[in-house]
């Protein structure tokens, strides 16, 4: 038994092993420098909480932060929403059903960086196709405003439907008698849909909120290669300040506090949906 | 088949030539000096000349090997690897706005020794100002570039309009043409929240007088506001904010619009076959406000000497030789890159084979640098927020140029 066990082990350590290199080394190395002022004008030296109070300071670090939250926020829902319409529609689709999964797959496969600039490009306001097709000019990356909501709108593009097949698959997953028997009951289709569907799908729900979360919390890509954080400053997420703070600035110890920071919020997101997970389960 | 045979067999191919060439080149280290470099655009044989030309003098080999792509990239490569003390090159290539930075962490060799009376004089006061730190000389100024104004030649023409030379002659211009063609774009230049919008601001705000500095905030104000109103009056258009050089050449380009603010290379680029716009583009300084000067901001690289370099002395003659008036005659010549010595525009050579350089000459004696502070990347982000805010109209001349200012002071206790 014991030998058994020590076996178990020794298979599991070059994993467990391979997990602290890459994941849990880095992540306490960076914390340790968030607790450091490190700068290419001195060496490093221990500073507390220094730079966690910098932060609580910095206005642009507060500004990083309600672009990120209103990031996440505004893109989970929407994404959320369309994707239960889709998945709804599409499962009702029959026989095409399969080409539709691979038409809906397009827009998660490509990487984002590639997808940006396509972006970039229909957003342009003089040679875009988007105003081309609204026959409008609408200043869309260049209006402090307008940018966030545009980036928004690209993640949704390409999230949706990873959300769309996560609750397809949920969907599938619900035994077809209850349908049936709601329908010799006489129950209508939203009636149905609330009674049934939505509290059944609920733990689906949950994964899906929790994976997009976050992802769109740490979002850096779509948003630089779009608009780069500007215009003054409306689209710099939390991801892009600890970005030009650790690899511009060359700020590492309160790049570091930054990246903490994300972590932080990652983290707390994560913890309460969990939470909502378990009891949604029971 | 035994080591040899393979080993042989390897060298002929390519890889086994450098390889072969790795070895031969680790015997006699102590006579190679390396050059870190950006890619120039053009046939490498030129610079391969001028560096032969070296060699055969100083008896050592010189290697060059080329930067990252990226401005980002070059500055973290190079921040990486002297935060570590690298004695992996020996000259470097730097932008002029590193060269502060750089000389205060301590990893530029102080070289004020290799710059003669004669040289101070020659090159121009803004290319100097850029490599001077604390007083002390840090890089030489290798190659010179600064913003200027295009205008479409044929349009003002047909509008019996001078070109501009005050911000105002620009505006009626602009008004006169637009007038009769109404699908023209005015004035397009970079207004995107980046480092070229830091050059273009400065630019507004020293030809009205101001600078970034608690006494000139009147003037300073007056430029930003300015700069705003190109957007408000429709001077240039609304997405001007999204404009970086490549774009708002494209537009200028196209025939798009009449006025763009860009760097010396869009020339060639206008005048090259197949360009719609060829022999129809005319360039000169900035406007400026009644009474004021005139400023492109200065660009372009330097040449610093790694100050943990174990073959300095012939580091500095590298240097030295590199930024002489003959080898940046030579690499003018092959390049089109502008030389950053007042000399060369008298060439009658030079002036003959580069013509368009050779009319850069004002330009570049009015070229500014951008603040010379061992801080600027940290302060061109704020910079860039600021006259970001500032040209979409969330925030006023007044109070963003508070925050610069509050920044900029507090990075110099930092």
């Amino acid at each position: 038994m014991r030998s058994a066990r020590r076996e178990a082990l020794l298979l599991l350590a070059p994993g467990g092993l391979l997990l602290v290199v890459v994941t849990a080394l880095p992540m306490l190395l960076v914390l340790w420098l968030s607790f450091e002022t490190r700068s290419v004008f001195r060496p490093p030296a221990f500073a507390g909480l220094d730079n966690y109070l910098r932060l609580a300071y910095d206005p642009r670090f507060w500004n990083a932060l309600w672009n990120t939250v209103y990031f996440a926020l505004v893109s989970v829902t929407l994404e959320l929403v369309l994707g239960m319409a889709i998945a709804l529609l599409v499962a009702r689709a029959g026989r095409v059903r399969s080409l539709v999964y691979g038409a809906m797959l397009v827009p998660w496969a490509i990487p984002t960086v590639a997808s940006a600039r396509m972006w970039e490009w229909m957003y342009n306001a003089e040679f875009g196709v988007i105003n081309s097709l609204l026959g409008a000019q609408i200043n869309w990356l260049g209006d402090p405003l307008l940018a966030l909501h545009a980036a928004i709108a690209m993640d949704v593009w390409k999230s949706t439907p990873f959300v769309a097949l996560l609750l397809l698959a949920g969907l599938q997953s619900i035994p077809p008698d209850l349908y049936r028997a709601a329908a010799i009951d006489g129950a209508r289709a939203w009636t149905t849909f609330r009674r049934i569907t939505l509290p059944l799908l609920v733990p689906v729900i949950l994964v899906a909120i929790v994976f997009r979360t976050i992802d769109a919390l740490r979002v850096f890509d779509a948003v630089y290669v779009l608009t780069g954080g500007g215009p003054a400053n409306g689209t710099e997420t939390l991801s892009i300040y600890a970005y030009k703070a650790l690899f511009q600035t060359l700020e590492f110890g309160y790049g570091s506090a930054l990246a903490v920071a994300v972590l932080a919020i990652t983290a707390a997101a994560t913890i309460i949906y969990a939470r909502l997970l378990r009891a949604g389960g029971q | 088949m035994g080591r040899r045979t393979v080993l042989r067999a390897l060298s002929t191919l390519p890889l086994g030539a450098a390889l072969a060439g790795c070895r031969a080149r680790d015997r006699d280290e102590s006579n190679v000096v390396v050059f870190r470099h950006p890619k120039l655009f053009g046939d490498p044989t030129a610079l391969n000349v001028v560096l032969a030309d070296f060699e055969r003098a100083s008896g050592v080999r010189v290697r060059r090997e080329a930067l990252p792509a990226s401005s980002d990239e070059q500055h973290l490569f190079y921040a990486i690897n002297l935060q570590a003390r690298s004695r992996e090159f020996d000259v470097l290539a730097l932008d002029t706005i590193w060269t502060a930075e750089f000389a205060q962490a301590g990893w530029l060799r102080e070289i004020t020794h290799l710059l003669s009376v004669a040289d101070r004089a020659d090159f121009f006061p803004g290319a100097l100002a850029s490599v001077t730190w604390q007083g002390r000389i840090h890089a030489l100024p290798w190659f010179a570039d600064a913003g200027l104004l295009y205008w479409r030649k044929d349009l003002l023409a047909q509008h019996a309009m001078a070109p501009p030379r005050t911000w105002d002659e620009l505006l009626a211009a602009t008004r006169a043409v637009k007038t009769a063609q109404p699908g023209l774009h005015g004035f397009v230049w970079q207004g995107k929240q980046y480092e070229g919008l830091v050059c273009n601001a400065l630019e507004f705000v020293w030809s009205h007088g101001g600078d970034l500095d608690a006494a000139h905030v009147r003037e300073a104000i007056d430029g930003l506001a300015f700069m705003r109103a190109l957007v408000t009056e429709g001077v240039s258009p609304a997405w001007v904010t999204t404009l970086t050089e490549e774009s708002a050449r494209v537009i200028f380009g196209r025939g798009d619009a009449l006025f763009l603010r860009n760097w010396p290379y869009a020339w060639r680029l206008f005048e090259r076959e197949g360009s719609m716009l060829r022999g129809r583009v005319g360039m000169s300084v900035l406007p400026h406000a009644p009474g004021e000067q005139s400023a492109g901001t200065l660009g372009g690289w330097q040449l610093g000497v790694n100050a943990f370099s174990q073959r300095s002395a012939v580091a500095e003659q590298l240097a030295a030789y590199l930024t002489a008036p003959s080898a940046q005659k030579a690499l003018a010549l092959a390049y089109g890159y502008s030389p950053p010595r007042r000399s060369l525009y008298a060439d009658a050579e030079f002036a003959a084979a580069q013509p368009f350089l050779a009319s850069l000459h004002g330009v570049l004696e009015a070229a500014r640098p951008r603040p010379v502070s061992p801080h600027y990347v940290a302060l061109s982000q704020t910079l860039q927020a600021q006259f970001s805010a500032v040209l979409t109209g969330v925030r006023s001349p007044q109070a963003a140029l508070d925050r610069m200012l509050r920044t900029a002071a507090a990075l110099e206790r930092r």
